[in-house]
């Protein structure tokens, strides 16, 4: 009797341990490091509990745990982490990734791509050509490239309307250095800054000035950087005359970021340039804490005698973006967390933040509150899907729809190693030049020997190199 | 080793190993004596010690990666020289060590008579609370960050409405832009760098002087010595020692040009002149990921300083009898 009942309890408790063993299986650990996406934020450790809820809903049981990597000096901090052999699942590169890939450490990310149910539609069109070329960094986010802004009533003030041409440019930023607009009794206003060099202004000058692309035909049919061809000289002959007008800043190569958005809220400089929606908003959020009420305008780029657009898009490869790491024993779990994320639920969620804290809802009608200014998405922002809910400013909707619009493909390329000295060498010498020609240090007719000089830095051996991958292509 | 202990140590005495184990066993109770009286220095000094074996020896083993291909999934590949000859053939790192030795000795030139020339003038201040007061307002740049610094500086250095420039302008000189002219931007690091620290380092050479003797002090008085032949034959030469020391220590760290410095205060018109090769190591090793190349330039850069220090410390031997060892 008793040899019967122990038999009888052991098989119930096996069958009963048999049941739940399924259940009680431990969570695939991922690994993910980003750039302010740390277990130090309690937001980010909310963010990943209901993302780890909703995947374990639809039957994929993850433990994702995020590498403690400080935001500050990202990329240095990274690079010696994966140096040191330390390499999570999935990684979020601001550079440094080309190496990587040099040594296989990163997937190729497009068949796993293409098995995808939401993330394949989700990529935006710059996604799709920089994955053609480069298939190991994902940026889910809309293109970025600066755009001028200029305060409302300003703008007003003048009595001008959005500047439409090269000359209606020169025309507002002349309004804005003698109009005194900030009413301090000194014409002291800068029509435009930019921080450290042109970028900013090559954004919207340069298809005004025919610069078309990073390569274009010489009048001998040859492919060459533009940045030795008569259209950037005749651009840089303008930005010297903008200089010489007192509108551009003559200070922009000692400008950081934080001065020229200083020198915007203090009224040096009428118009500056923000690389996206988002930073335009919070151009605007800090203008209106110095000038409380104040409203932000997105001006047009102009047409010139070259054309018009915003400048051509480097489609070569993602500057920055996740990366799976070829050593990881998930892959197929990470593209999993990669794909929710690309979903309406997991747009919903990283979007949008939280119910209650970034969002209220009533029934279908959705309201954002005022923290929805410090929420940012932290794995992408899907080309398919729309919120519920608008609170980007008109400006900012604005950025994101010209660029979408303008959006031309450059016809740059991924450069290997070898060039990499050329590369920095030619650089320096082009932003060395460029400053001297705005500043009055040497004349426009000295372009020839610029030219010559860049060519001698390594451009010779570039554009060899050029022409045989352009022609390839062709 | 003296005569006797070589004739006892000889092989035709046959109670050597005796003695020998007699000498070590004394040796031991000594060792174990001093343990006994000091352990309490020895821990405290443990931690100082384990922070230059993790952080300044043990980096030295790994600086081997300079002789191998590095690879993010061991093993690495050695390559020997390769990396070397990578790095001379190279016009850019030629640049930037030129650049480095330029930007170095101009500080070693122009900034070292400071801090001692500060200390100097401190000591000869006679007020308690303004002796307090200047010293305290020399240490604070020293506790600023070079970001902040370089802000402080571009504004102040800006041709449009800079101070440096307004005063230029008050006497008639047109104005410069310090922070874009090739000429100028050496100068600019190093004053920085003078601004910064010549207040900080002049404790030691104040601590020093408060070294001194003052009998030394009292007779030069009696044999009628004013203040500048007090400070000439009695306060200098009391802190040659300490000058020495410095000057050798910082021989060792003369191509160490300040890569925060540089960085924060660089910009694209002089980066040509100030591309240092800690920068230069920088962008190499961390931002292009070529480690094994950068840990190159900053292994033939920490051989030179070795040499640099050797070369001190015998010149500073030479001249003033004084050196580290």
């Amino acid at each position: 009797m008793l040899r019967k009942m122990v038999l009888l309890a052991s098989t119930a408790l096996a069958l009963s341990l048999g049941a739940v063993a399924p259940t009680m299986a431990e969570p695939i650990k991922i690994r993910v490091v980003s750039k302010d996406f740390t277990p130090s934020n309690p937001d980010d450790v909310k963010h990943l509990q209901r993302i780890e809820d909703a995947l374990r809903a639809q039957g994929t049981d993850l433990d994702i745990e995020l590498v403690d990597l400080p935001s500050s000096g990202y990329a240095d901090k990274l690079s010696v982490m994966l140096l040191s052999g330390d390499i999570p699942d999935l990684i979020y590169f601001q550079g440094g990734d080309a190496k990587m890939v040099e040594q296989g450490v990163l997937e190729d990310l497009g068949p796993m791509l293409a098995e995808t149910k939401y993330l394949k539609d989700a990529l935006w069109p710059h996604n799709v050509e920089r994955l053609k070329n480069y298939p190991y960094l994902l940026y889910v986010y809309p293109v970025r490239g600066p755009q001028p802004v200029i305060r409302k009533d300003w703008l007003e003030k003048t009595g001008l309307k959005a500047p439409e041409t090269v000359e209606d440019y020169v025309t507002l930023f002349k309004a804005i250095k003698d109009g005194d607009l900030d009413g301090n009794g000194v014409a002291d206003s800068y029509g435009v800054t930019t921080a450290d060099n042109t970028n900013e202004l090559d954004s919207i000058f340069n298809q005004a000035f025919g610069i078309t692309g990073t390569w274009m035909k010489n009048p001998a049919g040859e492919w060459v950087h533009s940045r030795t061809t008569a259209q950037e000289k005749d651009k840089i002959a303008f930005y010297a005359s903008l200089r010489e007008q007192g509108l551009y800043d003559p200070e922009y190569i000692t400008t950081k970021f934080d001065v020229k958005e200083d020198k915007f809220y203090t009224g040096r400089a009428g118009v500056i340039f923000g690389s996206s929606g988002e930073v335009i908003d919070i151009y605007g959020g800090k203008m209106r804490q110095v000038h409380p009420g104040a409203e932000l305008v997105l001006l047009p780029p102009p047409k010139g005698p070259g054309g018009q657009g915003l400048a051509a898009v480097d489609v070569s490869k993602e500057s920055r973006g996740l990366a799976i790491s070829t050593v990881s024993e998930h892959k197929a779990e990470v593209m999993k967390l990669l794909d929710f994320m690309a979903s309406p639920d997991g747009q919903m969620f990283d979007r949008l933040g939280f119910e209650g804290q970034e969002y209220t809802k009533d029934g279908d009608s959705y309201k954002v509150t005022d923290k929805i200014a410090t929420w940012y998405a932290r794995f992408m922002v899907a080309a398919n899907w729309t919120p519920p809910v608008v609170w980007q400013s008109e400006a900012a909707q604005q950025s994101l729809a010209t660029i979408q619009k303008d959006f031309k493909p450059d016809n740059t390329f991924v450069w290997p190693a070898d060039y990499a000295a050329d590369l920095d060498a030619t650089e320096n010498v082009y932003r060395s030049w460029v400053y001297k020609f705005i500043s009055g240090a040497a004349k426009m007719d000295q372009w020839d020997q610029y030219v010559a000089e860049w060519e001698a830095a390594g451009g010779k051996r570039l554009n060899d190199y050029a022409r045989t991958v352009i022609d390839a292509e062709k | 080793m003296t005569n006797r202990d070589e004739a006892m140590i000889s092989p035709k005495f046959g109670n050597v190993p005796k003695l020998s184990a007699r000498r070590r066993q004394g040796r031991l109770a000594v060792a174990a004596d001093g343990w006994r009286r000091w352990w309490p220095y020895y821990v405290m000094m443990a931690p100082g010690i384990l922070f230059f074996l993790v952080f300044h020896y043990l980096p030295i083993w790994e600086a081997r990666i300079a002789f191998e291909q590095v690879r993010i999934v061991p093993p690495n590949i050695w390559v020997g020289i390769k990396h070397f000859q990578v790095l001379f053939s190279s016009p850019v790192f030629w640049q930037v060590l030129a650049n480095t030795l330029i930007i170095s000795a101009m500080k070693m030139v122009f900034f070292l008579p400071v801090p001692i020339i500060v200390a100097l003038l401190l000591n000869e201040v006679r007020g308690g609370s303004l002796r307090k007061f200047i010293q305290s307002a020399i240490y604070l740049p020293h506790f600023l960050s070079w970001v902040v610094i370089a802000g402080i500086f571009i504004a102040a250095l800006s041709p449009t409405d800079g101070a440096v420039n307004n005063l230029l302008g008050m006497a008639g000189m047109a104005p410069r832009s310090f922070m874009t002219d090739t000429g100028a931007i050496r100068w600019v690091l190093v004053f920085t760098e003078i601004w910064r620290s010549a207040g900080w380092d002049s404790l030691l050479y104040l601590a020093a002087i408060i070294a001194i003797d003052q009998q030394l002090y009292d007779a030069a008085e009696i044999d009628g010595a004013n203040r500048w032949q007090k400070i000439r034959h009695v306060t200098l030469p009391g802190i040659v020692p300490t000058i020495a020391t410095l000057f050798i220590l910082n021989a060792g760290m003369f191509l160490n040009a300040d890569l925060n410095q540089v960085i924060n205060l660089s910009n694209d018109v002089v980066r040509s002149k100030i591309d240092i090769v800690d920068t230069y190591v920088y962008r190499i090793g961390l931002q292009t990921g070529e480690y094994s190349l950068a840990t190159a330039a900053g292994l033939f850069k920490a051989v030179l300083g070795t040499m640099m220090i050797v070369i001190a410390h015998f010149v500073s031997k030479r001249l003033t009898g004084k050196g580290v060892w």
